[in-house]
Order: structure tokens, then sequence, then C-alpha cells
């Protein structure tokens, strides 16, 4: 018993983390229409940023958010400026914003490979492997932290879709970008601004995983995948499903190792992508644009 | 269609009229199959429309039943890579609910399936023998004999892509790129459609992926199943043109040929460069090579006019 009340707090916790990951790529989805398959590069862009403040200028990872934040909104707000917006748009953009996407990932890759060598780095801050003692079972203060800052994001996001002028012109945008050009929204500016959000979120995601795993310039291709089978699950758009798949996913995850040999529970992300995407394309709580 | 067989004939007598190094021979054997592998992911990425990021799956399916069969049984080798082909093709009929996916779902799922097979077949050590592989009997013959097969084979698949883009075949597999709605409106069933191209294509890679096994002797689940694999598949139909009929072949000698310069001389950067060469592909050139060259003719038309 003691055993599953450990392995459901690590589900929770690592809940936190997927839903981070997955809410950029939904809400870049959802809006542009765009599978943002650099979304793995990204996450260790800001992985490593997050590194090289720790290593070389002392910089707690929580404290460095607000930069790891900016710095990957730039990068995005750059990658649709200079790549994204000369794609087709519809149909024809489909494969054709696949393959610039995974073009970018593989620079992205391969920069940081040049940058900080193969070798894997991770933060390990004073607080690391410090932990508290609830109900019996030891939960890290980090994770803790990576929790606390994995519900405050859905939060700040509904917020900024539902309370204010831009989100509303988001979500206007999600549903008819004709339309909104009639009323005097400037599409490209909100495709730019949603492509910046979904990056930033990325980024942040990045950083918390490098507060609990250790990076290499490979690391987000796994990630990439579980964001993607979050987004299905959830429906595209949905910061609640996104969340309860999130969810969903960590339990599966987890409770696999019950059953299967731990090398096999690595795989256990990609075969629930590709049930999920067969059996409830639309997701577990059916299509929703954004809110 | 004489074309290919001129070019074909050319290829065949090459080894025999020129005294080939042992190097450019391997290397075009090399580049022959990765004709066969390019032209056969065309036919459902480009002609179909569905990009798929899992071809490695039925490859190394392929690769690692054939190399099975050849440890196995004193069959003669091509038997072995038909079974390995047949096993590719059947298992590539497993994919059915999958191809409801369109679009970014799919090639998203294929992700998926490739790296889940990966992991599946490393795991299975009795099969694959894990992560040290396997070692096939050495047989030199075979290996120089490969060069006529590698060729063979792309010959046939370069023939059957041709015959494939002319036919009604290809006309209905157009239309489902086009509409699937407005396909299946006028009795155009995609499901059937890409269920076959589907299974075609993994038959012919899974052929390739014996061949390959052939080739190099020894084989392992993360170079057969591996990411990077997949990926070489789509770039060298990218480059050579996505969608357009002999233009993957092209990318395929082009890839072969830059990956074996880029390994050689700049290990570092190949990944980054191949990443680069995407980019200003599909930005400015989304037909790839085979675009560039209509470019060209027109503007050499235009300047002789």
């Amino acid at each position: 018993m003691a055993r599953f009340i450990d392995l459901a707090f690590a589900a929770v916790l690592r809940a936190g983390l997927y839903a981070t990951m997955a809410y950029g790529l939904g809400l870049i989805y959802g809006v542009l229409r765009v599978v943002n398959l650099a979304h793995g590069g990204v996450i260790m862009a800001g992985a490593y940023l997050g590194w090289i403040l720790f290593d070389r200028f002392a910089l707690d990872p929580y404290l460095a958010i607000p930069i790891v934040l900016c710095a990957t909104f730039l990068l995005g707000i750059g990658m649709y400026r200079v790549l994204v917006r000369h794609l087709p748009r519809g149909a024809a953009g489909g494969p054709a914003s696949l393959l610039l996407l995974f073009g970018v990932w593989l620079v992205l890759r391969n920069i940081a490979y040049g940058l900080f060598t193969g070798d894997d780095r991770a933060i390990r801050t004073s607080y690391s492997t410090s932990a508290v003692n609830l109900f019996g079972s030891f939960l890290e203060v980090n994770r803790l932290a990576v929790l606390g800052v994995a519900v405050l994001v859905p939060v700040g996001l509904h917020l900024l879709l539902r309370r204010t002028y831009v989100g509303k012109a988001i979500r206007a945008v999600a549903q008819n970008a004709d339309s909104c050009t009639l009323v005097g929204i400037d599409v490209d500016r909100i495709y730019t601004l949603t492509f910046g959000i979904g990056t930033a979120l990325a980024g942040l995601a990045g950083l918390l995983s490098a507060t609990l795993y250790s990076v290499n310039p490979s690391f987000g291709a796994q990630e990439l995948l579980k964001s993607f089978v979050v987004v299905v699950l959830g429906g595209l758009g949905s910061i609640f499903g996104m969340g309860i798949a999130a969810l969903i996913l960590a339990i599966v995850e987890v409770f696999a190792i019950y059953v299967l040999p731990s090398y096999l529970t690595t795989a256990v992300g990609f075969v629930m992508l590709v049930i999920v995407l067969i059996v409830r394309p639309g997701g577990l709580f059916g299509q929703r644009v954004l809110g | 269609m004489k074309p290919i067989a001129a070019v074909v004939a050319v290829l065949a007598l090459m080894p025999i009229v020129l005294d080939l190094s042992a190097y450019s021979h391997n290397l075009l054997t090399l580049a022959f199959l990765m004709i066969s592998g390019a032209l056969a992911w065309n036919w459902m990425g480009g002609f179909v429309g569905q990009v798929s990021f899992g071809h490695a799956a039925m490859f190394g399916v392929g690769g690692f039943v054939a190399a099975r069969v050849i440890i196995a049984t004193s069959l003669p080798a091509p038997l072995a890579w038909i079974a390995g082909a047949l096993v590719a093709g059947i298992a590539a009929i497993g994919a059915h609910p999958m191809l409801r996916l369109r679009g970014p779902y799919f090639s998203i799922a294929t992700i998926g399936v490739g790296e889940a097979s990966r992991f599946v077949f490393t795991y299975w050590e009795g099969f694959t023998g894990g992560a040290s592989g396997l070692s096939l009997p050495i047989d030199a013959d075979l290996k120089y004999q490969l060069y006529w097969w590698g060729l063979g084979l792309a010959g046939v698949v370069a023939a059957a892509s041709l015959l494939l883009r002319r036919s009604t075949l290809g006309l209905q597999l157009l239309a489902i790129k086009a509409d699937v709605d407005a396909a299946a409106d006028v009795g155009v069933s995609a499901t059937f459609y890409q269920d076959l191209i589907f299974c075609l294509s993994g038959a012919v890679v899974g052929l390739t992926g014996g061949l390959y096994a052939s080739y190099f002797g020894y084989i392992e689940p993360s170079d057969l199943f591996g990411f990077d694999r997949s990926i070489g598949f789509v770039l060298m139909a990218v480059i050579g043109g996505v969608g357009t009929v002999l233009g993957p072949a092209l990318g395929a000698v082009v890839f072969v040929l830059l990956r074996q310069y880029l390994v050689a001389s700049y290990p570092q950067l190949y990944l980054g460069l191949y990443g680069l060469l995407l980019i200003v592909i599909i930005l400015f050139e989304p037909l790839g090579l085979t675009g560039l060259g209509h470019r060209l003719w027109r503007q050499f038309r235009k300047v002789r006019r």
C-alpha cells in the first residue's frame, strides 16, 4: 500500500510536467493548425538555457524562469517570422510545415551538440535532494516546486485567454481567421504572439525538466511525443482537458512498472499515443476551441 | 521507361568495363538500396501525401527476418530477402487503423510506432540479439553481387513508380492526396488504397532492409529501427522532390554521397546540415532538386528564345 501511495504521488508530480510541456504544442496547433515538430528542440533549448544560467551565473532555476520564458518567446517569434509565416496555408502546408519544423529541430539539436557536447547535464541545486515526509511518503521538494509551477501555468494561460483582449483575439483567430481580418484583428500578429507563447511554455517545461532529469542534445524527442499524447487525449486547445490527459498518461506510465519490464515502460507513451490517435482522435472530451 | 532501362544497363556494365574500386562499388550498392527505399517511401509520402516518420519499422522487420532466415536455414539469400519483405508487408497491413489518420496526426502516429518498435525489438533479444545485434555468415561473393541485386531492385522500383503514376491507381492516389472527402464522393476509397500502398511501400522497404542486412553482414536494432533511418527516407525524398516520380532516386544518391562525405569530414555537423537543407528546400523549392531542375530548364529555354 505504501508503494501504491508513493507511485500515486509520483504520477501526480509527473503529470504537472507533462501538462506544462503540452500546453505550448496545443496552443500553437489550436490557433495556427501547425504541429510544431520543433517543440522538442525548444524544450531542449530551455533546459540548456536554465543549465547555463545555473552553472555559469549560479542563478536558481526558479529565479531563471522569467529569463527562459523571454528567451524562448523571442526564439518562437523568430521561428514564426523567418520560417513558418512563409509556408502555404491549408492542406498543402501540412507536410511542408512538418518537414520545415523538423529541420529546425535538427538544427537546434546540432547547435546544442556543438555548444555543449553530447554529455548529460543536469541542474543540481542545494535542495535537489531534500524531501518532505507526507503520509509516510517522501516527496522531493524540487518535484513539489515543479508541480507548483505546473499548476500556475494553466491558471495564467486561462486568465490570458479568457480575461484579456489579446486572449479574446487569439481565441477568435483560432475559430475563424478570415472573419478576424474583417473586424480588424491583425491575424499575423496574433499568430506571431501565439507561436511565441507556445514556444515560451515549451522552454519553461524544458527548464523544469532540467531540474529533474539529465539533459543532452537529443532530449526532447520523447517529450514531444508525450506532449502530443496529452494534446490529442485532452482534446485540442482545452486547458482543463490537457491537464486531465497529462494525469492519465502519467498514471499509466508510472503504474506500468507493475506489469512491464522497466526497459519497456518508455515505450508505453508511444503505444498510448497510437491507441489514443486511433480510438479517440477528437480527444476524451470532444473537440473544443481554446478555453 | 526507356531512360530507366538505359541507365540500369549502363550501371550494370560499369563494374565490368571500368575497374571500380571496392569503395565505389560498395557506395554505389548502398545508393541503389537507398534509391529503392526512398522511391517506396515516396509512394506513401509523395503520391498519397501521408508523410511517414516511421518507415524504419518496416526496414528493420525486413532486415531482421531476412537475417534470421539466412542464419537459421541454408536457403539462398534472395529467398530470405523476400521472406523479410513479406513479413514487413504484412506488418504494414497491421498499421491499418493508423491510416484513418490524416496529415500531422498520421505523421506523429508514425513517430510513435517507429520509436515503439525500436524499443520492443531492442528488448526482444531472442529475435534481434538485443543491443549487441546479429552477425550474418560472411559471404564475400554475395556482397560483390549485391551491386546487381540492388541495381535490379532499384530499376524495378523506379519502373513501378513510373507505372504507378501513369496508371488509374496513380490518379486515384492523387485524388486522395488532393481531397479525401471529394475522392470518396466519386468512389475512391482512401481506406483501401492507402492500405494497399502502405503495404507495398512497406514490403519494398522491408526488401531493402533484407539486402541491407546482407550488405553490412552485421545488424543491430538501434541502427535498423533508428529514428535517423526513418528521417533518412524522408530526407532523400525531400531532397529529390516529394511527390515527383523519380526525384527521390536522385535525392537518395545525393543523400548517400553527402552523408558519406559529411560523416567522414564533419561528423558533428551532419544532422544540422540536413536540418538546414530541409528548411531551405521547403521554403524555396518544395519540389527539391526536381523542382530546381525544372526551373533551370525554363530559364534556359527563355534565354535561348
